[in-house]
Formats: structure tokens, sequence, C-alpha cells
């Protein structure tokens, strides 16, 4: 392979190399966003779970309270058994669990909200703890209660005062900014689980439609290994029962609605495609341009190249063109996913994970989780798509280089 | 020019389908000799240049180059035959477009293993004796005639070979240019004792060879 020579082929045939570099170069840019978007769908579809530190939340339906008053589990939400919890704990792939205890409190004056969280549990809703915005988080082991900041300014409850959830004094210790979490750990007032688990546990309302011991709960929120959540939230459904509703990336992924989201099937035919155009855009244009140089590889070998030194010559000229075309598909795959990162995507949260009663105002509307399209290349898929176009141009070169170095210098060169 | 035999071909036919271009020549060379083969249009002697340099097999009969049988090598034993020991020049010139002069007699030398300014000074070399050293960077479609044929013949010899084929090489130059050509041919045969074979249909030019043959429907006749 002579670099001199390789160069001054494809400066001097700027048409035909640029032709086969955009051709190429098109094709490797659409790989690269068609499978960016997919990830970037895949990603977003991990943020409502991500956001409170889990892969996997359940919960269980059950029947509606005969009564609003005082503590009741909402009907999407009701007991899960401790014993099924700790089945749970021991399937292979779960790595960590939190629990959660949400209730609706209906006193005479005022409906809460409630969600009873583990304190030192970096799964599930303890990771609120970042959006306290004043005061602290619940630290001590007395009854004391954080309470949403809009919440607060509405009813005008400050830092210090002692709010009464079912008649039982909860000084507010801190004021947190639910908006920033997620949409699934939304609640007015936040208190110690074991709190909470006492309100469930003295309610005759809720005992009456779920039978609830303390150590039970509502929610649960599953850390596991990423291959194996599929499997696992099978498992979770079996060993719950029908009414579970196991939530998973998958199950957020289905909501977006995305032909990119939907279906791997679809992001690999349509990488597959932006491939083979490309392919052949690359394949036509260098047959072309090996064929228009018959007459100089004949002079090649008759002054003593051999079909090796010929081959190896057109295959480097290839690779080192499509090489260049894969840069440049990555720089354009690059520039189009920023462009594209500016999308915005409401990821739907299923109702029953809605903590908010439907039937208050705005209570049935569908709530979003509303973030910028992840879109990112990773370099994975960058180094992926040079090799790619490194063996496209390798192949091409070489079936190319192997065909015509056939060719007898006496029969191009007989035709003066 | 001594009398040791350079260049055998015995009995050598080349039949393409059912049509026979060379037709069971014999020919012999001695070490140093200019020979022309000379003849009309389709007189076969192209065809027996290619079989005598090993561009191509023939379909009977034994090619011996320097002491080397070569109808029986490979095709890439050929190549590296013709690469250390021939030297081509073409009618129509057959530079690469897009390689300057230099490169261009340095193509044979690319794909041995030398140092980038060793090929470019045997290159520049041989072009200062063409009288082309202004051209050196120049692009074949910067050149005129005479000036591409220059070219050419400093690349059939940038390898040093023992032998050249020329075939028609003054065929597209104007008469002067091709008398300058001839000359340079000349003086490589007369300083350096190069063999040369050279296929012509201009009787007058192939006059000042050491040896005419003369071909007609693939025989040779005199």
């Amino acid at each position: 392979m002579n670099l001199r020579y390789m160069t001054k082929e494809l400066y001097y045939r700027k048409r035909r190399t640029l032709t086969s570099m955009v051709g190429l170069s098109i094709g490797i840019a659409l790989l690269i966003i068609v499978n960016a978007l997919s990830l970037a769908y895949r990603q977003a579809a991990r943020v409502p779970l991500k956001e409170i530190g889990a892969d996997i939340t359940i919960q269980r339906s059950g029947n509606v309270p005969q009564e609003l008053t005082g503590p009741v589990f909402p009907c999407s939400a009701v007991t899960i058994r401790k014993a099924e919890v700790e089945k749970i704990q021991k399937l292979p792939g779960v790595r960590g669990t939190g629990t959660g205890l949400l209730l609706w409190v209906f006193d005479p004056n005022r409906a809460w909200i409630v969600l009873g969280i583990e304190r030192k549990n970096s799964v599930g809703p303890s990771v609120l703890r970042s959006s306290v915005t004043e005061g602290r988080f619940l630290d001590g082991d007395k009854p004391e209660a954080v309470v949403e900041q809009a919440y607060a300014r509405q009813f005008g409850i400050g830092l210090n005062d002692t709010i009464s959830v079912d008649g039982h004094p909860f000084p507010v210790v801190g004021f947190l900014d639910a908006s920033r979490a997620a949409k699934i750990a939304v609640a007015n007032v936040y208190l110690p689980l074991e709190e909470a688990e006492k309100l469930a546990a003295s309610s005759k309302e809720l005992q009456s439609v779920s039978p609830y011991s303390p150590g039970d709960v509502n929610l649960l929120f599953i850390k596991a290994d990423q291959e194996k959540i599929t499997g696992l939230a099978s498992e979770m459904k079996s060993i719950l029962g029908k009414q579970a509703t196991v939530a998973t990336p998958d199950s957020f992924l289905k909501l977006l609605g995305s032909l990119f989201a939907l279906s791997d099937k679809f992001t690999l035919a349509a990488s597959l495609i932006a491939i083979i155009i490309a392919v052949l855009i690359v394949f036509k244009t260098m047959a072309g341009n090996i064929a228009e140089r018959a007459r100089e590889i004949g002079v090649m070998k008759a002054v003593g190249w051999t079909n090796r030194n010929v081959v190896s010559q057109l295959m480097s000229e290839s690779i080192i063109q499509c090489f260049m075309a894969g840069i440049l598909g990555l720089l354009i795959a690059m520039v189009a996913g920023y462009g594209l990162s500016f999308m915005k995507v409401n990821i739907p949260i299923p109702w029953e994970m809605s903590p908010t009663p439907h039937f208050l105002p705005g209570g049935g509307d569908q709530i979003f989780k509303t973030l910028r399209l992840p879109v990112q290349v990773p370099w994975t898929l960058a180094v992926f798509a040079i090799l790619l176009s490194v063996i496209i141009g390798g192949l091409t070169g070489g079936l190319l280089g192997r065909y015509i170095s056939k060719i007898k210098p006496a029969e191009v060169l007989r035709h003066e | 020019m001594s009398n040791l035999i350079f260049l055998s071909g015995t009995d050598l036919s080349k039949k393409y389908g059912d049509l026979e271009v060379v037709k069971g020549v014999s020919l012999a060379m001695n070490t140093g000799e200019f020979v022309c083969l000379v003849g009309k249009s389709g007189s076969g002697k192209t065809t027996l240049l290619s079989l005598l340099s090993g561009l191509e097999k023939p379909t009977q009969g034994k090619v011996n180059l320097d002491g080397t049988e070569i109808t029986t090598s490979s095709e890439d034993e050929l190549a590296l035959f013709r690469r250390e020991n021939v030297g081509f020049i073409f009618q129509s010139f057959n530079l690469i477009p897009t390689l300057s002069a230099w490169e261009n007699v340095a193509l044979p030398l690319f794909p041995i293993k030398m140092a980038s300014k060793e090929r470019r000074h045997r290159a520049t070399e041989l072009l200062d004796q063409m009288e082309l050293k202004q051209r050196i960077e120049h692009l074949p479609s910067a050149l005129s005639g005479g000036e591409k044929q220059r070219v050419a013949i400093a690349r059939a010899l940038v390898n040093h070979p023992k032998i050249i084929f020329a075939d028609e090489p003054t065929g597209n130059l104007d008469s002067d240019t091709g008398e300058a050509i001839m000359d340079i041919l000349n003086r490589l045969h007369r300083e350096k004792e190069m063999a040369i074979l050279m296929v012509t249909h201009d009787v007058e030019l192939a006059k000042t060879a050491n040896r005419l043959i003369q071909m007609k429907d693939g025989e040779i006749v005199s």
C-alpha cells in the first residue's frame, strides 16, 4: 500500500470520493441517529423510576373504601404483606428494596395524601431528601413531618408548626419541592414509615377494605440487575397475583408510543436499511471508480505490481475513504442528536401510580413526566459506527480489488 | 552487443477463440541487441511483444528471458519478474493521471520496501536525464505528448531493467517528437547496452535498430 498514491487518488478524484463518502456518511449518520433515539427513549422511560432510586415499582389494586373517613388506602395500592415482600427480596437479581405506605387521610376539615417512607434507604422515596428546600428531611426517631412546599403555601403551614393528621400531631421539620421529584412519589405530607404504619393499623375503614398489620406496605420499590428486570417483573406478578401492578422501564416505554420506543425490530430494520443503502452507494461508486481505472491497474501490473499489491492499494483507498465517511457520519449524527435533544417527551404516568385521589379536583387528569429527550451518542455506538464504516470499506475494496486485479494487463493495454 | 542469447521465443502461438494471432513464431535476441518488429496493423506484432515480455501467456510454445523460462510462471511470479527485469513503453504513454511526473516514474518502485526519499531521488535523476527536471511535480495533464513519453521512458528505466519492450512508442507523437524519442532509445541502447524490442509500423524508424523482423498474418516473413 502506497500512502502517497492513495492520498492522491482520493484527492484528485474528488467527485467520486465525495459521492461515496457522502453516501456512506448519511447511512452511518442515520444508523447512529436511529439507535441514539431508541436509546434516548429507553433512557427517558427509566427516568420516572430512576428518580425514586428504583428499577421496578409494585402496587396491588383492591376495593374502593366504603366511606372516606380517616386513613384509607387508595384502591390502586392496597396491602402487600410482609411475607410477600420478603419473598420478593429473596428473588435472584433483586439488589435492594424500599418500601412505602401511601395513605389518603380524610380529616373533617382537610384531605391529606400521606406517604410513609423509610428514612435511611437509598431505594424508594427517601431519595426525596435531595428535594428539601427548607428545614430538614425526616431524620429523628420522633413523630415528625415534611410537607410539600406548594401544599404548605396553599394552607399556610409554616416550618415548626404542628399539623394534625387523623388526630395525631406532627411537627413540621421541613419542606420539599415535589415538582422536582418523581410523580409517583408525590404526597402532601411525608411521615416516617413507622408513623404511617400506626395510622394505617388504627384505621377501621382501612382494615375493613384491606386487612393490614404493621410491617405490611402498599408500595414496593425494587432495585434490580438490569438484564433481569423483565424476568423479575413476571416472577413478582406471580407472587402477588393478578391484582399486582408491576411497573418497569418497559411499561413506560410502551406508554410513550413512539416507534423508536416500541420496537427493537423497527430500530434494527431502519438501521439495516440505512446500512444497505449506504453499502450499495459505496459499492456502486467504487465499482465505477475501479472500472474507470482498469487501464491504470493494467499498467501497474505490467510494471510489476502483484495482484496482492493491487488489492491492498485499492483496499486501503476504500478503507480510508469509508473511515472518513464514518467520521463525517458521526459528526452529522452528533449535530442532529444535539438538535433532537431539545425535543420534549411526555411520559404518561399510569393512573394506578398517581397518588392523587381521582375524585379530587385535577385528580383524574392524566399526569405526565415531561423531560428533554436525552439524545446522546454513546462512545460504544460511535466506535461501532466507525468500525462498521471501516469494515464496509475493507470488504468493498477487497471484493472489487480482487475482481479487478484479475485483469490481464495485455488485455487492457492492447486497445491503444 | 554480445552474441549471448538473452531472449528467445520458441514455436510461439496465441489463439483468441478460433482466431490464431501468432502462428508458431520462433525468435531470439542477443544481449544488448535492438530489434524492431514491423508489420501492418493486425499482423500480430503487439501480441508477440506481449508474449515475449510475459504480459501474456502463449497458447503454445516457450519463452526464455535471461535464463528464466517464463511461460510456466504464475501471474504473480511474472509480475515480480517484470518488476526486476523488464521495462515497458506504450504508445499511449499510460501514465497515472493522479500522480505527478516523478511519482509516475517511481510507480514500479511503490510496492518495493524503500525509503520515499530514495524513490524520489531515483525518479528525479531519470527525469533529469530526460531533460524534464522542471516538470517533476507536474501532472500528466500538464505535459505535452513528447514529455509524457519521456516520463514513460524514465518509468521504464527506474527499475534498472535488462530489456525494454516498446510498443509503438512514437505512434501518438508528431514526427519531430518521435525522432527525439527514438534518439533517446538509441542512446540507451548505445550507451547502456540496453536490449530493446520495439514494435512499430514505421519502417523508416525501424531502420535505426540492429535488426528488423517483419511480421504478416501472425508469422515472421523476414
